[in-house]
């Protein structure tokens, strides 16, 4: 144990210095996880495919790991940039699962192994300062500069930023949204969406008396990561944070205004406005109940309102608007979305193709077809100045949820942090602990985590 | 296999004879193979779990020897400790009702009627369900808006708070699910061991006037155990590693010790060494179980005494 095997890991022991005792947990991970004979064909594998980069002529292959793509414009435009760099650079897509949480896994499991064979990660929005803090992604502060960096949405890029430094290109981005009936409002004699979470409630609550309908309110409550994402929104409009500025090692989730925010999310249940089920709710659950005509408001991503027409529910009865706020404060929406991120264990003639390629796929006209075809939200400002995607596609109209999106926190613990937070959210949704004792708990478990990280 | 895997002690004579022998020489070579890929596929990385729970560190780092702590922290870790509670309940729980609903279809199946052979294989279908496609189809049965049996008990008065979000609630449905699933597995190991009673023995009773529940327990408990403890052995390793019961029907709202395992090691970065401890003592705590069944309760391993 502990004697090396190949090429990708040898680069590795230069770079952490601290290659014994790395290399006897990784023989531990390939032993246990795949017994030793499918590990042992793993590695040798790993070990043949991490030679030969672009010496002798020949094109850079770069290999970019991306999940799924329904739309097929991904593909289309991998086509079109291999054809344009014909002979140069060649990029082939490795298709990851389209589980965040298991992409994740596998992609942690190959750093792990210190495998070669991933150049170009497009990966989730909270993965970069896990990924940058293992030394598995480039820096790319130097070439992507902050003039590069004015061109996008503020919100994706302080995600990409840890240290100071950035980590990833923003490619399409995701922000949480209020959906409304307006076929509903309307009948009870409202013009506009709420602005405030007491108006929604108050709305909620009339409409549902008068015209019959199920459930006021539904969003994502369940213990995961979604859950995560709708807490935060609560705790962000009341004026909260976890992070003080996302990103610092400040915790500041026990201070008033967050849990305040909690309170809002709490009041939603014991107010009826939502079911009580909320708690269990993810995304499936709450598109049957508003699409199925069962709600008056959900709050959801962008992708649910091409959805419509599949639930029979005509789509100009479907308004957008930003997430509600209590009192004065601005509005806020998660950020969700999908970034790239350049292997650090890739040669540097494939980290230098790699961003050519990334430099491609965020140009104007390439961002814009990937909006216009897969409907995802571009990163690019001036997309949402462009008249035929505002005409052609309604969710980007919803232009103040887009540009009002906040990180989760940005840290190398991100995973340890979400595990806690969606166990102390979800309880306090429930009404288990109250949300003043579940900021305070989460004030001390984040605490502990950032203080152990740094240990580590 | 047996008996490499055990020499006795008796000198160098004993591996003269062992070795002299061409014939046991040749089984010696034919059985090393097979041996040294148990050494490392079941040995090794056990003994090298073992080794790391005793280190801090994270996923990509092993850290220095720490001792037990990683054992401490793990034990005071609430999440490893609702892990360990409700596996225990979960266990005895399903277990129990596996068992005596399992003897009683065993016993009903072993009667001969008319279409019995079509009834033993129907009772068998809910064990041929994926655990993980099985959990899925019941979970939506208990969600609120759409679930039929949240719908009947909620109109029943049975239950006040949705079945999901509820961690006893979530118990019972993860019990009743794996009541359901593996009472047949149960039935059948009992109705094989049911089946090896020979028939005279009742009819001897009947003569000497023993009623039913007297030939029930003087000769058909009896004579059942060595079936009973191997089922049970079976089932409640099983349940106690349960993992993707919990993970899908509880929507990951319900901790079991291998649920905290997969959490420490896979999803989180920093409790990497509690998570490996986890699965160490997940692993020491089935060897008793098994240990105690064998020494204790008597069970036969083999067929040869």
């Amino acid at each position: 144990m502990g004697k090396e095997r190949g090429k990708g890991a040898s680069l590795m022991e230069k770079k952490d210095g601290d290659a014994g005792r790395k290399l006897s947990r990784r023989d531990f991970l390939r032993v246990g996880g795949g017994g030793l004979a499918g590990a042992a064909l793993l590695g040798a594998a790993g070990c043949g495919g991490s030679g030969g980069s672009g010496s002798g002529g020949g094109p850079v292959n770069i290999t970019v790991a991306f999940g799924r793509e329904t739309s097929g414009t991904l593909a289309q435009l991998i086509k079109e940039f291999n054809k344009k760099n014909g002979g140069k650079i060649k990029v082939t897509w490795r298709h990851m699962p389209s589980d965040t949480g298991q992409y994740f896994n596998q992609i942690q499991t190959e750093f792990q192994a210190q495998k070669t064979n991933i150049d170009l990660i497009g990966g989730d929005v909270i993965w970069p300062a896990q990924l940058a803090a293992n030394g598995w992604i480039l820096d790319l502060s130097d070439r992507f500069t902050e003039s590069e960096q004015k061109k996008f949405l503020p919100g994706p890029i302080q995600s990409m930023t840890w240290q100071g430094k950035i980590w990833g290109v923003p490619w399409f981005t995701d922000a949480g949204m209020l959906y409304y009936r307006k076929d509903l409002l309307a009948k009870s004699g409202y013009k506009n969406p709420p602005k405030t979470w007491d108006e929604l409630k108050s709305m909620a609550e009339k409409i549902t008396k008068e015209q019959g309908i199920q459930n006021g309110f539904v969003f994502q409550g369940d213990k995961y990561e979604g859950g995560v994402c709708d807490a935060m929104e609560y705790i962000w409009t009341n004026g909260g944070n976890v992070l003080k500025n996302y990103n610092t090692n400040t915790v500041v989730i026990g201070q008033p205004p967050a849990i305040q925010g909690l309170a809002t999310e709490r009041s939603m249940v014991t107010s009826g406005v939502a079911p009580q089920a909320v708690a269990t709710y993810q995304e499936p659950q709450c598109e049957p109940i508003f699409l199925g005509g069962k709600a008056v408001f959900c709050r959801n991503w962008p992708y649910m309102y091409s959805l419509a027409k599949q639930y029979k529910m005509d789509p100009k009865n479907v308004g957008l608007a930003p997430i509600p706020v209590s009192g004065n404060n601005e509005t806020a929406s998660c950020l969700g979305g999908w970034n790239f991120y350049i292997s650090n264990l890739s040669d540097k003639s494939k980290q230098d193709a790699a961003y050519k390629f990334i430099q491609f796929m965020v140009s104007p006209e390439n961002e814009k077809r990937f909006t216009l075809k897969g409907g995802y939200l571009p990163t690019l400002r001036s997309l949402y100045e462009d008249k035929e995607l505002l005409s052609k596609v309604p969710t980007l109209q919803n232009s103040t949820a887009i540009s009002h999106t906040h990180p989760r926190p940005v840290s190398p613990y991100y995973s340890d942090m979400s595990l806690k937070m969606q166990e102390q959210f979800n309880d306090s949704l429930k009404g288990t602990v109250s949300p003043k004792q579940a900021a305070r708990t989460l004030q001390g478990q984040l605490t502990q985590i950032i203080k152990q990280g740094k240990n580590a | 296999m047996t008996t490499a895997a055990k020499p006795q002690r008796r000198g160098v004579g004993w591996l003269k004879e062992e070795f002299g022998n061409p014939e046991r020489r040749t089984a010696y070579i034919m059985v090393l193979p097979v041996f040294v890929i148990v050494l490392a596929v079941a040995f090794y990385p056990v003994a090298d779990a073992i080794w790391l729970s005793l280190h801090g560190g994270t996923p990509t780092i092993t850290g220095s020897f720490v001792g037990v702590q990683n054992y401490v922290n793990m034990f005071e870790n609430p999440d490893f400790q609702s892990g360990l509670v409700n596996t225990i309940i979960f266990t005895v729980a399903s277990v129990t009702i596996e068992l005596v609903v399992g003897m009683a279809i065993a016993l009903a199946i072993n009667r001969s009627f008319r279409g019995r052979g079509l009834v033993r294989a129907a009772v068998l279908i809910p064990w041929a369900f994926p655990t993980v496609i099985s959990a899925t189809m019941w979970r939506l049965m208990f969600q609120d808006q759409v679930g039929v049996i949240s719908y009947v008990a909620h109109a029943l008065g049975l239950v006040s708070h949705p079945i999901l979000s509820d961690q006893t609630l979530l118990m019972i449905a993860c019990v009743i699910v794996d009541a359901w699933k593996t009472t047949p597995f149960m039935a059948l190991l009992l109705l094989a061991g049911l089946q090896t009673i020979p028939g005279d023995v009742y009819e001897a009773a009947r003569v000497d006037g023993a009623n039913a529940i007297q030939r029930f327990i003087r000769i058909t408990l009896p004579l059942l155990k060595p079936t009973m403890l191997v089922a049970l052995l079976f089932r409640i390793l099983d349940a106690y590693r349960v993992f993707d019961l919990f993970w899908v029907l509880g929507g990951q709202q319900l901790e079991s010790l291998s649920t905290f395992v997969y959490q420490s090691v896979r999803v989180s970065q920093l409790q990497f060494p509690e998570g490996n401890a986890a699965a160490v003592f997940i692993f020491i705590s089935a060897l008793l179980i098994a240990l105690f069944f064998i020494k204790v309760l008597g069970m036969q391993t083999s067929t040869e005494e």
